[in-house]
């Protein structure tokens, strides 16, 4: 479905985070933007006591939800059809894919209005919605531009951070077809009188679902910038899609997540709007969408389901906490994971999505498992553990030579020097932790054993990790220079595939 | 005539939609029973997790702190917060407002209590229009075009700053969205502590009372994509006024 997939699993995650690296600006914003994010949450923990007792609440829903999903989805699925949507069930993407084009087919539609939905990236939807002549127009400030630029998200909060205000100017200038100013409130002004026109001509809005409430068939959203209530309120068509792990069994569990999920995401008390959608208007209403859908998707996530390791990823609730506290993707920012998570959530996420170990090995690989996402996450998903255990079902089933392979001869060099290796585990500050907690854990495999031994003895330097930050800098740049001709061939070519404006290598273009 | 035979149709592939759906929810929800390994559960499976913690639930302030924290709260994310002793204070308040800021169309909620002020009388310069009273009109529209939108809050948290509005027939979903200013009034009663003191109502009225649409609205609409720039209004209000009456 999409040709530029075939493209980014030519290119390692190291070509990706090259270019990453190279990008001066990309870097200060990813920064600026996680530790901002992360000092914001910091404030909202602190503030808010007994922080570890709620995460321990919320980590016991999501567990007895997710052990009980058939009870609570089958119960969703009856609730929300007596609340008249239409609900579909999709195995997989193209099943999602098909069922959506079918509706859209039947209204007619020629454009659809959508607010962030990693669900609706996972599935590539754009670029099937634009295959059928619908346009789809991305609402969120952030996605809209990064429609207008042609790529991907990087980051799953705040997806634009790694373009600035003059490249933004550009963009949506030659959208309007005249020079608008470098200014934020500019800028912002244009968006929002375009995309009311959007909302207004729009015949579908489609969304994603932060949570899904089996008891009353409701589905929750989460957002800052009201263009998910635009979305649901104003076309006369909605659909959602929504991973079917999205649930929780009552209004008191939301209370929950909403204590958990802003907090960990961007450090609010509760994001400006939190939206509880039952069922399509009703009659006599004078606004909301008089039919109303909701896509379930599997889409490899029963994949997890059943599986002992990996089960406690449908725990997620999507809040980038992960993120914002890994140090590998603090450095190289959303792109290089290439998938549609990032971070390490991502890391996981993707390959047993996909139950494709060997494409995404690497992308394991560039997480430095020093613990800090767990650390962070609200839901207490051991995703540093799973990060082992990919690795290990890797190598079993006989991918181990691929991580000598060129793509990831960079990246090891990187990580296995231990100065810079145990710079990066002061800043997840679990040094002596992960030390107890990977004693039960099969590290020693192949080429992984350089890493695991640089770990077991973390002295850790006095030195913050922003005060080696021009240290590192030059001695990624110095290993890299090391790298194989064919691959320095292969990202010379990407950059320069890039300059001519193809927006490949980040999915679909 | 055409229109009509579409919608029959349309019905009709829905319809059929459903029953491949019906047959399919079987098989998708088998398949996790199966993943799981056990038979499907049909018994509601005791929850003993459900909702926040003990500690958090016997947790309350008095009516002054619920007042203090609000409007910290809702003052700390750039909205505005009035104290008023009565309802023709806030009637005061919003015409003095709309006055100052010029405004032209303004868009409220059918209610008694907003009837009773008498916004119409009191901003005759403006064109005050009652959502859904009148069938013929294109309501979101006139909420499009509204310069302040007047709602009356159903509850209010003050540990998140949040302001709740529930939609039905006579509060639209779009009165509390598209117009450029928000005017919320809540009764002073209304304003809960937590959260989960407006959450209950939900659970204990369950499925069939609750309305299309509830919103928990606590600030102004805001994007942070340019540089992380703090960039308000680009879809909902960009300003906000609570009014705590009472
Ligand atoms: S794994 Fe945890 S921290 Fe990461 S996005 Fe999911 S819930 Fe958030």
């Amino acid at each position: 479905m999409s040709g530029a997939s075939g493209h980014s699993k030519g290119s390692s995650v190291k070509d990706r985070a090259d270019l990453a690296l190279n990008n001066e600006f990309l870097r200060k914003a990813v920064k600026y933007t996680t530790e901002k994010l992360k000092g914001g949450k910091l404030k909202a923990m602190e503030e808010h006591g007994n922080w570890e007792e709620w995460r321990e609440r919320g980590k016991q829903i999501r567990l007895h939800t997710i052990a009980h999903l058939d009870y609570y989805l089958n119960l969703f699925v009856d609730n929300a059809r007596a609340n008249g949507v239409h609900v579909h069930f999709a195995n997989t993407a193209e099943e999602a894919v098909h069922i959506s084009l079918s509706i859209a087919e039947r209204k007619n539609a020629k454009s659809v209005v959508k607010s962030k939905s990693m669900v609706t990236e996972e599935l590539h939807l754009n670029h099937a919605l634009e295959s059928i002549g619908v346009e789809p127009v991305e609402t969120d400030l952030g996605e809209y531009i990064i429609q207008l630029a042609g790529e991907t998200p990087s980051h799953i909060i705040i997806p634009a951070i790694h373009k600035n205000r003059y490249q933004i100017a550009d963009l949506l200038s030659a959208d309007a077809g005249e020079t608008l100013e470098p200014d934020t409130k500019v800028l912002a002004g244009y968006v929002r009188k375009k995309l009311r026109e959007k909302f207004l001509e729009a015949d579908i809005g489609m969304t994603g679902c932060n949570f899904a409430i089996a008891e009353t068939g409701s589905m929750v959203l989460f957002e800052n910038e009201g263009n998910a209530r635009m979305v649901t309120t104003v076309p006369e068509t909605q659909i959602t899609l929504m991973g079917m792990e999205r649930i929780i069994p009552s209004w008191a569990d939301l209370e929950v997540m909403a204590t958990l999920l802003p907090r960990s995401a961007t450090g609010q008390k509760l994001t400006v709007y939190m939206s509880g959608i039952t069922g399509p208007r009703r009659s006599e209403d004078a606004d909301g969408p008089e039919e109303m859908h909701i896509i379930i998707v599997d889409n490899g996530r029963s994949l997890q389901l059943g599986d002992p390791e990996f089960q406690e990823l449908l725990n997620c609730i999507r809040c980038g906490a992960c993120l914002n506290a890994c140090p590998v993707y603090r450095h190289i920012g959303g792109h290089a994971y290439g998938g549609t998570y990032s971070g390490p959530i991502g890391a996981v996420l993707t390959p047993s999505l996909q139950k494709n170990i060997a494409e995404w090995d690497d992308i394991a690989n560039a997480s430095s498992l020093c613990g800090a996402c767990y650390e962070a996450c609200p839901v207490k998903i051991p995703l540093h553990e799973m990060l082992v255990y990919l690795r290990r079902r890797k190598v079993e089933a006989g991918h181990g030579n691929k991580l000598e392979s060129a793509g990831m001869i960079g990246f090891s060099k990187i990580m296995s020097n231990s100065a810079r290796f145990k710079a990066i585990l002061k800043l997840g500050k679990m040094g002596q932790k992960l030390v107890a907690r990977n004693g039960e854990i099969r590290l020693k495999v192949g080429p992984l054993k350089g890493w695991n031994s640089h770990r077991v003895t973390p002295s850790l330097p006095k030195k913050s990790f922003r005060d080696q930050w021009g240290t590192m800098e030059a001695e990624i740049r110095n290993g890299l220079q090391e790298m194989a001709p064919d691959m320095k061939n292969r990202m010379e070519q990407i950059v320069k595939n890039r300059e001519k404006g193809g927006g490949n290598g980040h999915g679909h273009s | 005539m055409d229109m009509g035979t579409a919608n029959q149709s349309h019905q009709e592939w829905l319809k059929e939609m459903e029953a491949a759906s019906r047959a399919k929810q079987t098989s998708f929800i088998d398949g996790i029973s199966a993943k799981l390994r056990r038979p499907m559960v049909t018994e509601p499976p005791r929850h003993p997790f459900r909702g926040a913690p003990d500690f958090w639930n016997a947790y309350e302030w008095g009516e002054q702190e619920r007042i203090d924290r609000f409007t910290a709260n809702f003052l700390s994310v750039g909205g505005h917060v009035e104290r008023l002793a009565t309802m023709e204070d806030a009637q005061r308040f919003i015409t003095d407002k709309a006055n100052e800021l010029s405004a032209k169309y303004i868009v409220r909620q059918n209610q008694p209590e907003l009837e009773a002020l008498n916004l119409e009388g009191a901003l005759p310069d403006a064109q005050v229009s009652v959502w859904n009273s009148d069938p013929e009109q294109f309501w979101k529209a006139r909420a499009a075009e509204a310069d302040i939108g007047v709602v009356i809050a159903d509850y209010a948290a003050a540990y998140t700053g949040s302001i709740t509005v529930l939609s039905s027939k006579d509060k639209g979903r779009s009165v509390s969205l598209l117009p450029t200013v928000l005017m919320a009034i809540i009764p002073v009663e209304r304003l809960k502590t937590r959260l989960g003191e407006i959450m209950v109502h939900f659970d204990e009225g369950g499925r069939a009372s609750l309305p299309a649409g509830i919103h928990f609205i606590s600030g102004p609409s805001r994007s942070a994509d340019i540089e992380n720039d703090l960039t308000i209004g680009v879809h909902g209000p960009g300003v906000v006024y609570a009014l705590i009456v009472g």
